[in-house]
């Protein structure tokens, strides 16, 4: 088991306007899965991905990463364990403006023992051409590309993507849930994405559905579609 | 391997190259100015230290109406010291100013030479060197002494013919040197002045022939002494000399007596450098404070744009240490290349300004330039420790935040919880620009800051002119008299052990001074000291005893009356029924006086009183009086009875004093002020555009024209920047005239009423305006260039 949540929830603000966003929250995730987390605005996907890498913590239960628990992690701990098992993906590509895409990948490559070859990301990529310029020289596919570029270059063991198909339009987003798919594939990291988007639970191994905070429901495919095949 | 963001460092740097030039140059030119004051006063106040053994300056001097006579001098040696003679004449020039010769002096006192030689032969003189500069003397300049009354001198440039009016029955004098005195690092005419005139009064040396050519009668009869056991502190020193004058004044007719820790011509320069110094580092210090609030808005700032990136990044793994690291680096680097090229700029071309400025105010001997340890400690490491601190603080407390709200870019710490509501009945564009002015609170806190930091300088540098300038004309129209002549009483007439030589004198002095001009009216006066109690410069308080039916001291006098002049109780802070303690010149004698008014008169720390009330307190014979108010010059009266003139000449020395020794750091403040002034409101209203970036993209694809945009935007700043103005001038007025009156009470002896010219508020007002209309006119432009996808693209 690579990682399990028990029992996570979560609510903001008090009194009155206080919101449950997340109500006992439980699953388990095998490693090299690709998971998919489902459900429309402010079901309280985003927030559950973001207790998973460690940005957001949870009012109660427990989240365990191979086989060590996160709410025993102080902030170093929490900062150590992002940098070393976490690769994260937005929607905003979040991109350093006065890098080049090559920098840009290389300040993912920093943060790790063990980086992946560069190069070879970038031409996985398909970036070559592009590796010297910067982000506002770049299409938002394009910029979208080199922060997966960032997140992978480290090798991490779960890549988080929030959305990242979300600006782009039909055909990039096909290109990059392409690329994800690949780099699951070919580096065997386990992927939890965030989407909205109905269609993409057919590329996944592993659906979870949420509605106001609940898991309405969640279960493995037995068949998958590779994302060129995805429509929507 | 390296970490890749470094790469960005170069990027930024040119990225945005103006404004770390702006900034860079504000900081060498601060570090190196301080590093070079300090590292000019430090040589020169080692240079003035090492005087004294160098130049075997005297331990006291004093004047004896006639020369001693052999037995006298062994009489007097007796006590423990050794007495040598340093006679002088005095010889005026005819645009009143004054020359004070000695004879070269070989043992005491000794003269170093800055230019040329020591005179050798007769027609030879070497002047001192500040006296030369502020007259446009220079070595080869010849001076021709005019005969006659006061012995004037008139002055001529070496390559001009001499004026051959005056030199058909004059003596002319060669410069062949430029010296300074040793016992004359600063040019006190009389140890009773207030304050030094160095372009008006200055000493110099002759030859031992040239100076035996002088009449007899000329010649006044000072003389040097050491002590043969050195005191070992201040009280033995007092009671030493204490002992001294009273042993030589039983035996001869002292006309001045001054041991040398109260002889200001040795003194005040000493403890003057000191004090500049520590004013420059303060000076510094609010320079760097104001540099590292500039450098923590502009760190704000990119935060503030770079906060998702951030956030990314934090997410991904890097520390919070990591990222500080990597913005404070820029900060840090300017701050080092700045430091060192601050300090070469220092040791080099501002140690050589500053030098120039003390050799402008002081009459010091040469200088070895000295590595000063304490110099770099307080213009770079400190400065560098003020700016990582003051980065780290807010960096720490800016990435601290989870990468979460960095993302979000929720900076704000706490969000506010309710919208503030508005009045529809306000115009839909003032709504508009409330909201901004609300948004952007935190941006126009920080101009406000700004502003008032800038004020502050731009406030020191311009009120400290008009203030003298002011002084010298309040001091002319409060003078009690056109003219008043204090006669000179030998110091020996007054002691009261001796009271049939107090009866002899003053039996002998009746005759000489009396005068038969009509507008003269008697007072007697009496000197008598502060006791420096509150820390401030001990002064030296005039004490007039008038008539009670005055002509020239409007007020009632009864027995008890005692008025004290408003510079007095300005200084002190005294009113009516405070008691003023008074000291004895030279002894342990104790005099309080309680206060019944305040006399208008801002010329001088004065006290008035009857002069019946007066003598009887000193214990003088009630008709006894020591000097005259006149309207008209006395001109029957002995100049050598006349010990000081007060009049418009003597009352503006000091403001003039400390134009000279000022004035230089005062335009230096007042250019640098400006420039800090201008900087800091052309950064601080650009990060106020660039935050809005955005909102004024969406203004333009909505369809809002350019110039209601800039109407938008622009006016609030300047509503803001008005405001801050105005706020700030009260609370500056305050904090600087505070600041001032500490100055001055450490500065000078005396007093000046601190006045505030309202003109300059009205100028400081104007340059800050126009500083604005240009910066709103380079907004205007960076407005424009505001592309319309920039609310459209992703947020980088």
């Amino acid at each position: 088991m690579q990682l399990e949540l028990q029992n996570i929830k979560k609510s903001y603000g008090e009194g009155g306007s206080r919101v449950e966003v997340l109500k006992d929250i439980s699953l388990s995730v095998e490693k090299g899965e690709f998971v998919v987390l489902l459900g429309p605005s402010g079901s309280g996907k985003s927030t559950l991905l973001n207790i998973i890498g460690g940005i957001d913590t949870a009012d109660s239960g427990k989240i365990i990463i191979r086989e060590k628990s996160m709410s025993d992690m102080d902030e170093k701990a929490l900062t150590a364990y992002r940098r070393e098992h976490l690769g994260y993906i937005f929607q905003m590509y979040n991109l350093i403006p006065n890098l080049t895409v090559r920098e840009n990948i290389e300040v993912g490559a920093y943060l790790s023992k063990n980086p992946l070859n560069i190069d070879e990301i970038i031409e996985t990529l398909g970036l070559t051409e592009h590796q010297n310029k910067e982000p506002s020289q770049l299409s938002g596919g394009q910029q979208q590309r080199c922060a997966i570029g960032r997140a992978i270059v480290k090798n991490p063991d779960i890549l988080l993507c929030d959305e990242p198909t979300g600006a782009l339009d039909y055909n990039t987003s096909k290109e990059i849930l392409s690329l994800i798919e690949e780099v699951n594939r070919k580096y065997g990291n386990t992927v939890i994405m965030v989407t909205h988007n109905d269609a993409i639970k057919n590329m996944a191994d592993f659906v979870v559905k949420l509605r106001d905070g609940v898991i309405r429901k969640s279960y493995r495919n037995e068949t998958k579609q590779t994302a060129a095949e995805l429509d929507w | 391997m390296r970490n890749p963001l470094n790469r960005r460092l170069l990027r930024e740097l040119t990225g945005d190259i103006g404004k770390y030039i702006v900034i860079f140059v504000l900081m060498v030119l601060s570090i190196g100015f301080v590093s070079g004051f300090l590292v000019a006063g430090e040589s020169m106040s080692t240079a003035y230290d090492e005087s004294f053994e160098k130049y075997n300056i005297e331990d006291g001097n004093f004047r004896t109406e006639e020369k001693l006579t052999k037995s006298e001098r062994k009489h007097i040696e007796k006590k423990g010291v050794t007495i040598y003679d340093n006679f002088y004449v005095e010889k005026s020039f005819d645009n009143n100013t004054k020359l004070r010769i000695f004879a070269n002096r070989e043992e005491i006192d000794k003269v170093c030479v800055m230019e040329g030689r020591l005179p050798e032969n007769i027609g030879e003189i070497a002047i001192d060197r500040m006296y030369a500069d502020n007259n446009g003397l220079t070595v080869n300049d010849t001076l021709t002494l005019k005969p006659g009354p006061g012995d004037n001198l008139t002055a001529s440039a070496g390559n001009k013919a001499i004026d051959n009016t005056l030199s058909s029955d004059g003596k002319t004098y060669k410069i062949v040197g430029l010296v300074a005195l040793s016992d004359y690092s600063a040019l006190f005419y009389s140890n009773n002045d207030m304050m030094f005139d160095s372009s008006a009064f200055g000493v110099a040396v002759v030859s031992k022939s040239q100076f035996d050519e002088y009449d007899e009668g000329a010649i006044h009869y000072n003389y040097g002494w050491l002590y043969d056991e050195k005191p070992e502190n201040d009280i033995e020193e007092k009671d030493l000399s204490d002992d001294l004058m009273e042993r030589i004044s039983k035996k001869v007719t002292l006309e001045n007596f001054i041991p040398r820790y109260l002889n200001q011509s040795i003194t005040f320069t000493g403890e003057d450098i000191g004090k500049d110094r520590a004013m420059m580092t303060v000076l510094l210090y609010i320079m760097i404070i104001i540099i590292a609030f500039v450098f923590g808005i502009t760190i704000n700032n990119t935060i503030h744009r770079e906060s998702n990136v951030i956030g990314t990044l934090r997410a991904s793994g890097y520390t919070i240490n990591e990222l500080i690291r990597h913005y404070m680096a820029m900060p840090l680097i300017v701050t080092l290349i700045a430091a060192l090229i601050g300090n070469i700029m220092g040791y080099t071309y501002f140690k050589n300004v500053c030098v120039a400025m003390y050799y402008g105010s002081y009459s010091l001997p040469t200088y070895v330039t000295l590595w000063n340890a304490d110099a770099f400690l307080k213009t770079t490491i400190i400065p560098i420790i003020i700016m990582l601190v003051i980065t780290y603080c807010i960096l720490r407390s800016k990435l601290a935040l989870s990468p979460l709200k960095l993302i979000r870019r929720d900076l704000s710490g706490k969000r506010q919880k309710r919208a503030i509501i508005l009045n529809k009945a306000i115009r839909f564009f003032d709504r508009f620009r409330i909201r901004i002015l609300i948004q952007n609170k935190s941006s126009y806190i920080t101009l406000f800051v700004g502003l008032f930091f800038a004020n502050v300088l731009l406030f020191f540098g311009m009120m400290l002119p008009p203030l003298l300038t002011h002084f010298q004309g309040v001091v002319t129209d409060s003078m009690l008299a056109e003219h008043i002549y204090l006669l000179q009483i030998p110091v020996g007439a007054i002691d009261d052990d001796n009271q049939i030589n107090v009866a002899f004198s003053y039996v002998f002095l009746q005759n000489k001074i009396l005068t038969n001009n009509p507008d003269a009216e008697k007072f007697s006066a009496y000197s008598l000291k502060t006791t420096g109690a509150d820390g401030s410069r001990v002064d030296e308080v005039t004490i007039y005893g008038v008539r009670d039916d005055s002509r020239y001291i409007h007020a009632d006098f009864d027995e008890k009356t005692v008025l004290i002049s408003s510079a007095y109780a300005d200084k002190y802070g005294y009113k009516a029924g405070d008691v003023i303690t008074l000291k004895e010149p030279y002894e342990d004698k104790y005099y309080g006086f309680k206060v019944t008014g305040i006399y208008p008169y801002d010329g001088g720390i004065t006290v008035f009183m009857s002069k019946k009330h007066l003598n009887s307190t000193v214990g003088m014979d009630e008709d006894f009086f020591s000097g005259y108010f006149s309207s008209s010059e006395i001109t029957d009266i002995d100049s050598k009875y006349i010990g000081t003139v007060v009049d418009k000449e003597s009352l503006t020395r000091v403001s003039r004093q400390l134009m000279i020794s000022m004035g230089n750091i005062m335009y230096m403040v007042d250019g640098f002020s400006v420039i800090l002034f201008i900087v800091l409101i052309y950064l601080l209203s650009k990060l106020i555009i660039e935050r809005n970036a955005q909102s004024i993209s969406m203004a333009k694809i909505l369809g809002y024209s350019q110039k209601e945009i800039a109407a938008l935007y622009i006016i609030p700043t300047a509503i803001v920047v008005v405001a801050s103005l105005l706020i700030s001038y009260p609370i500056i007025t305050y904090v600087m005239v505070w600041i001032f009156r500490v100055m001055l009470k450490q500065m000078m002896s005396g007093w000046m009423i601190i006045w505030l010219d309202p003109k300059v508020y009205a100028e400081m007002f104007l340059m800050a305006i126009a500083t604005y209309a240009v910066v709103a006119a380079l907004e205007y432009r960076k407005i424009r260039h505001i592309p319309m996808n920039e609310a459209l693209k992703n947020v980088e």
